[in-house]
């Protein structure tokens, strides 16, 4: 177990290493300057660039400022080009943002899902299984922001509230809990939003998981001996069904720090995608670098989150 | 079954808690009419967030609006473009000019020249009436004072570039004995000065002052380069421009703190400080010194004639006991931040601002919204509104939707948006030309566009009014030159290239290209051929390539496209001038300086005239319209200037395009007679098009008034 736990954690520590290296390399070789220094300004005399260039460390090779940058990320002393803000705290206050739609969403989608997909894997070719097929391509193959606007128009010409951003602007002093369910109420439309696409996906996964168990001999046999339909389908069956879901539950935890850019954009959603978006059209370096760096590190602990998960799962893994 | 139950029961619970929500939120009515206090403030809605809220550190847009509303500088803009007062109640520009003694040149009638003789020359000159000279007569007018510099011995070092293998720089230090000077104060700028007063001296006066031989290098150096630190050190002649400002009285900053002349000093040497990476060095470069004269009196001395110095000081102004050093160092203590290296780039300052304008800081939320109060104690009164809001919403419908519920104000409303509301009562809309203009450039080191009929004749093929009503909808105007073209140093009086592809054809034809057998141009067996390119992300180019390709080919030029991603296109193309013919655009300031872009000098890879433009009389005009201080002149060097860049077409200017702009029709200038009346005016776009102008005046009625003068 614990040669396990130091193998995986030096494996990962080497990954992380490679990821650190060939992002910094993507980003760097990418053509464009950080938005500061504009090439097309009048006013933007050749010195100036330069002396930009050198307070970014731009002018120092790249290997240099590899090792610059990752001094300052673990000092914590990164700071963004565009605000100078520090860059941790910028994600730390974005990631506080993103976390409730996250949640909501996650709930949403692991919940729902499976009732849908076992249901359609269960009554296979029937009116449920074809309606439910038939929404999940609808809602996979319309594209993300225009559902987003068809709702915003239809509650704000029907219901006359807003929707957009964290909360109601302008609130002014009302009591905590209509500040509260006003947050909630601006949870509701992003939230939907971003887990029909996860539900619509997801519930397509489980129903051909299940199509594959519900044909083994141990399902027929617990129908066989009487079992409770739901409880053949849901105990025996969903829990053999489960094993490639729990990678996918290791790999949403990146989403913690990815966001949504589109539902973000649109809703005015102060999140983390947006940040990383706008960081990258301005060439934001820091910025960019250190939200990819704790993306990386994310994905691998989700790896090893699912590792984990897996002993606990499938008791033929031991270690 | 739990686990089923679970599974439908969680979400089931968690839409219904989101549901439930709804009844909590207050509707738009609820928020706008319903909200007595929305009269009051006004919510500009915004793509983009704010960066840095300090004048001297950011130059993007969003940063920009809020910076004009908590800071004001000393001058700005007024509706006709001329400048007017803020800060500094009045200023003054006159001249302080200098010239060496030549020793080795004769004054006609004076013989000798001994430093005294010369200045008692000039000032008996001056006495003297010079009718047959005017100009001569109107620079000796000028002359408030003249004195002598003794000669005097320093030392300098400098740099010099080293000849050796290695690229490097080695300091070379040099023995100065510079000559007598003659020092003259003149009343106001005369770029001509020296040029007038060779009726007196001689025309070889200044010509052949021999700087280089009063100064003496500690290591030899070659004769072209020591000529060139001659002219740096000891120039024949000098121009040093004074602007004194003085400042109004009793301006408060928001905390109370009184405005002085300190604070414009701070300022300035923030802005030169290399530490603050200000990317406004470029205006200040020109001042030699600035100083303080009582705390009211402000004055800056310029090493050359440079005629944008008095609007560079619209620059807000910072408030000095905030930022300097040792507040910076407070700030970095608190913060357990190295005191050495903490500057001004890293205060919370620029998170929380305080200026002198008629809006106070109040609270930024990033990417959510900044709000801003009325300053009470503004000089100018107070605004009409009491709350100022900037909302960030990145995405345009959704920008629409909150004006139609009336949350926003404002927003950067689209042509086809405008289309939509235009017939609505409830609004008012407003559009007018704005600061840049799109165009095809062509490579003129590059056959065969060095020849000035193709180029003509290539502007004439392309139906502008087409692109304009196609690809614009109608919101663009021709434009002819490179001037804004609602200030007056555009010149209207010249007419944009005709849509003549006969003519155009016949233009080539005598440029010797002629139509082979497949109907393609052709001369000496070659093909017309080339390529356009512009950058990926912008549509209106797109289209524009498009019709120019389209339409050139229609007379025979065999034309290719191609589109590269912004950097690429600028740094692998257009600045290694490795192009045939770009789709650009430059956004313009009202300043008419033009150097960058059409001096000669500045063709180099790099450098911003990567057409390679040049003309001897342009170049002349270039330098002369950055010298003048008198505006009805620069204005006339400009239409010149226009006439000449309109003649040799070294672009195919297309387009200016519009803004427009959408408010509601209750919103209207109130104002307060003498008598102590309120009156409404209806809001008007000022000739440059802005229509916020009045916007301290502005407030939102519950319903539309009359209006007085309307009609």
């Amino acid at each position: 177990m614990l040669s396990f736990f130091g193998r995986s954690i030096v494996q990962k520590i080497v990954t992380l290493f490679f990821v650190s290296i060939i992002s910094f390399l993507i980003i760097h070789l990418a053509p464009g300057e950080p938005s500061q220094i504009d090439p097309l300004n009048p006013k933007f005399t050749f010195e100036m660039v330069e002396r930009f260039r050198k307070e970014f460390h731009l002018d120092k090779p790249l290997h240099i400022q590899y090792l610059y940058f990752y001094r300052d990320l673990f000092t914590g002393k990164t700071v963004s080009w565009k605000d100078n803000q520090s860059v941790v705290q910028k994600i730390w206050d974005r990631f506080l943002n993103s976390l409730p739609l996250f949640i909501v969403g996650t709930i949403l989608t692991w919940t729902i899902s499976f009732p849908i997909g076992i249901r359609s894997a269960i009554f296979r070719g029937r009116f449920f299984d074809r309606s439910a097929t038939f929404f999940s391509y609808l809602l996979i193959s319309i594209p993300g922001f225009f559902f987003a606007y068809i709702l915003i128009i239809f509650v704000v010409t029907r219901f006359h509230v807003p929707v957009i951003g964290m909360e109601t602007f302008g609130l002014g002093d009302t009591s905590m809990l209509n500040v509260i369910m006003d947050r909630i109420w601006h949870l509701f439309l992003p939230s939907v939003l971003g887990a029909t696409g996860g539900i619509a996906v997801l519930s397509r996964y489980v129903r051909s998981q299940m199509l594959e168990v519900e044909g083994q001999d141990y399902v027929r046999t617990a129908k066989a001996k009487g079992l409770p339909s739901e409880q053949v389908h849901y105990k025996h069956a969903l829990r053999n069904a489960l094993l490639p879901f729990v990678t996918m539950f290791g790999l949403i935890l990146p989403g913690l720090i990815g966001g949504s850019v589109i539902i973000e954009s649109i809703f005015s959603w102060p999140g983390m995608g947006r940040m990383a978006y706008e960081a990258i059209l301005a060439r934001d370096y820091p910025v960019i670098l250190t939200v990819n760096f704790v993306s990386a590190v994310l994905v691998l602990a989700g790896t090893f989150i699912s590792d984990l998960l897996y002993l606990l799962v499938d008791p033929r893994i031991r270690l | 079954m739990t686990i089923r139950r679970v599974l439908i029961i969680a979400p089931i619970l968690v839409v219904l808690i989101l549901l439930q929500s709804y009844f909590w939120v207050p509707t738009y009515e609820q928020q706008t009419r319903g909200n007595p206090n929305r009269l009051s403030e006004f919510i500009a809605g915004s793509i983009g967030d704010a960066s840095l809220l300090n004048p001297i550190l950011s130059m993007d847009s969003a940063s920009s609006q809020i910076e004009g509303m908590v800071f004001e500088g000393l001058v700005d803009r007024d509706e006709n473009l001329r400048i007017r007062s803020r800060l500094a109640a009045s200023w003054e520009v006159f001249e302080e000019a200098f010239f060496y003694i030549n020793e080795s040149a004769d004054i006609p009638g004076l013989g000798e020249s001994d430093p005294k003789r010369i200045a008692d020359f000039l000032k008996e000159a001056k006495e003297k009436s010079h009718r047959f000279i005017p100009q001569l007569q109107a620079s000796l007018d000028r002359i408030a004072e003249i004195s002598v510099i003794p000669p005097r011995r320093f030392q300098v070092s400098r740099y010099h570039r080293t000849k050796s293998r290695e690229k490097g720089e080695a300091p070379i230090t040099f023995d100065v004995e510079a000559p007598a000077r003659i020092q003259l104060v003149l009343s106001e700028v005369d770029p001509d000065f020296f040029q007038n007063l060779i009726f007196l001296f001689g025309k070889d006066y200044f010509d052949t002052f021999q700087g280089k031989k009063y100064i003496h290098p500690d290591f030899p150096i070659g004769e072209k380069e020591l000529a060139a630190f001659a002219d740096e050190l000891l120039p024949a002649t000098e121009h040093n421009p004074v602007l004194v400002f003085h400042l109004r009285p009793d301006v408060k900053f928001h905390d109370g703190h009184v405005f002085d002349a300190g604070d414009v000093k701070f300022t300035y040497e923030s802005i030169m400080n290399p530490g603050n990476l200000s990317p406004r060095v470029s205006d200040y470069e020109p001042v030699k010194s600035v100083e303080i004269i009582d705390p009211l009196t402000f004055r800056v001395v310029y090493k050359r004639l440079f005629s944008p110095a008095v609007i560079s000081w619209g620059m807000g102004i910072l408030p000095e006991h905030l930022l300097n050093r040792e507040a910076l160092e407070k700030e970095a203590l608190r913060f357990g931040k190295d005191p050495e290296t903490y500057t001004m780039r890293q205060s919370t300052f620029n998170r929380r601002p305080i200026g002198c304008g008629p809006f106070k800081f109040r609270e930024w939320k990033s990417d959510r919204h900044i709000i801003l109060d009325r300053f009470y104690d503004y000089w100018e009164g107070a605004p009409n509104y009491e709350k100022f809001v900037f909302r960030v919403i990145p995405d345009l419908l959704t920008q629409e939707m909150e004006f139609y519920a009336g949350t926003i104000d404002n927003y950067g409303v689209q042509p086809y948006q405008v289309k939509r509301l235009e017939k609505d009562l409830r609004f008012q809309n407003f559009s007018g030309l704005s600061f840049g203009y799109s165009y095809i450039g062509y490579n003129m080191r590059r056959r065969p566009f060095d020849d000035l009929r193709v180029r003509r004749a290539l502007g004439m093929a392309i139906d502008v009014n087409k692109i304009i009503d196609y690809v614009l909808y109608g919101q663009g105007e021709r434009i002819t030159g490179p001037f804004v073209k609602q200030t007056d140093y555009y010149n209207q009086g010249i007419r944009p290239l005709p849509y003549d592809p006969q003519g155009a054809l016949s233009l080539l034809a005598e440029a010797g290209w002629q139509r082979n057998k497949n109907g393609w141009l052709e001369k000496n067996g070659k093909k017309f051929q080339f390529t356009l390119i512009t950058n990926s992300g912008n549509d209106l180019r797109k289209a524009v390539l498009a019709i120019a390709q389209d339409a050139w080919k229609q007379i025979g030029i065999d034309v290719r496209t191609d589109i590269l991603e912004w950097s690429v296109f600028i740094r692998e193309r257009v600045n290694k001038l490795d192009f045939d013919a770009v789709v650009l655009g430059w956004q313009m300031g009202i300043d008419p300086d033009l150097y960058q872009i059409w001096h000669s000098s500045q063709t180099n890879p790099f450098q911003l005239n990567f057409v390679g433009f040049h003309n001897a009389e342009a170049d002349d005009l270039i330098i002369r319209i950055r010298q003048e201080y008198d505006y009805g002149r620069q204005v006339a060097y400009c239409r010149r200037l226009h006439e000449i860049i309109a003649r040799e077409q070294p672009y195919t200017f297309l387009y200016v395009d519009k803004w427009t702009a959408i408010l509601d029709r209750r919103i209207v200038i109130k104002k307060t007679d003498g008598a102590g009346n309120v009156f409404y005016e209806k809001i008007r776009p000022t000739k440059t098009g802005s229509y916020t102008f009045h916007f301290n005046k502005w407030i939102k009625l519950p319903k539309e008034p009359v209006f007085a003068a309307d009609g």
